[in-house]
């Protein structure tokens, strides 16, 4: 399968899924006006590649400045895919990257980790 | 008009308010609105994330306009816009008292949805932290109910956001419509 690249807009974070190194990125700002639409081909790439994935170990970072609350319910959907995958035996970490002084991205963190049992999601703060 | 826009800025400075608009509300001039204001509050050196707190109940706000205002900029205005045959209408404004941020948000809804969106918001103003949060997290696991456009967590989002809870009122229009109002404290 080939790799995922979506460029940033003011609106859209950049989303890099890289299916050779196992690393997928998503960066920057979401706040789209239709949420469904622009996160359609995210899901159908991260369905495939967990379909397609052995036993080689995944890395997620997500690294949000802004994001809407229908991108929170978005990111719920994906981590939900993600645990479900690792309930079944794949080796996921997410790393939810927050800046200091930013409280909300970080207690956004803290509430997904309790929400996921078999997935490794760690909460790291960015270097300032 | 002419002569009254002094006196009408002065009212709104009285008021605390800093920024405000009234008129059609699209995504892009969400993004500019919100990216003026960030730079406003960094140039105050607020911190940032009240500065971002605040950014987030704009945009919660707007794209509420957006998708739920019943005041609409008909189709034949605007023709070849981009996957948008129409603009909703909507007010915000916001302001700063009390050492606190403050953003006011209104649009034209359906008389119908009144009832609704009365017993949403009196249940969240009723809520402590906690519960709020419990009740996002909640409500974000169940997904949203026919009516809404998004995930129906922005009310939630907000009201867990805010300093104090969120503020309200409804204005009968006409018949058919009436104007709500809401007040967010960061």
């Amino acid at each position: 399968m080939e790799n995922l690249k979506i460029r940033a807009t003011k609106y859209t974070p950049e989303i890099i899924f890289d299916c050779e190194n196992d690393q997928l990125e998503i960066r920057g700002e979401s706040y789209p006006e239709n949420i469904a639409e622009f996160y359609a081909p995210v899901f159908e790439w991260i369905e495939k590649y967990l379909e397609e994935l052995d036993d080689r170990e995944v890395t997620v970072n997500m690294e949000l400045i802004y994001f809407n609350s229908s991108s929170s319910k978005i990111f719920l959907d994906f981590f939900e895919l993600l645990d479900f995958a690792a309930e079944n035996g794949k080796k996921i970490t997410v790393n939810w990257i927050y800046e200091a002084d930013d409280d909300d991205t970080l207690e956004f963190g803290v509430e997904f980790q309790e929400d996921f049992e078999s997935l490794n999601f760690s909460l790291v703060q960015k270097d300032s | 008009m002419l002569q009254n826009l002094y006196d009408f800025k002065n009212d709104l400075n009285r008021r605390g308010i800093f920024f405000c608009f009234s008129g059609p509300v699209s995504q892009d001039l969400l993004v500019e609105i919100g990216a003026t204001l960030k730079l406003k509050m960094e140039l105050e050196e607020a911190h940032n994330s009240v500065a971002l707190r605040v950014f987030s109940m704009v945009v919660e706000q707007a794209q509420n306009v957006i998708h739920y205002s019943a005041e609409k900029c008909p189709k034949e205005i605007l023709p070849g816009s981009e996957k948008q045959d129409e603009l909703s209408i909507g007010i915000i404004a916001v302001g700063y008292e009390g050492e606190h941020y403050f953003v006011l948000c209104g649009n034209r809804i359906h008389k119908e949805d009144v009832e609704r969106l009365t017993e949403r918001l009196t249940r969240l103003q009723k809520m402590d932290k906690e519960e709020l949060k419990k009740f996002y997290k909640e409500q974000r696991k169940k997904g949203p109910d026919d009516k809404s456009k998004g995930a129906g967590l922005g009310f939630i989002d907000m009201a867990k956001k805010a300093s104090q809870p969120i503020e309200f009122d409804f204005r009968e229009i006409d018949e058919k419509f009436s104007f709500f109002s809401t007040k967010t404290v960061i």
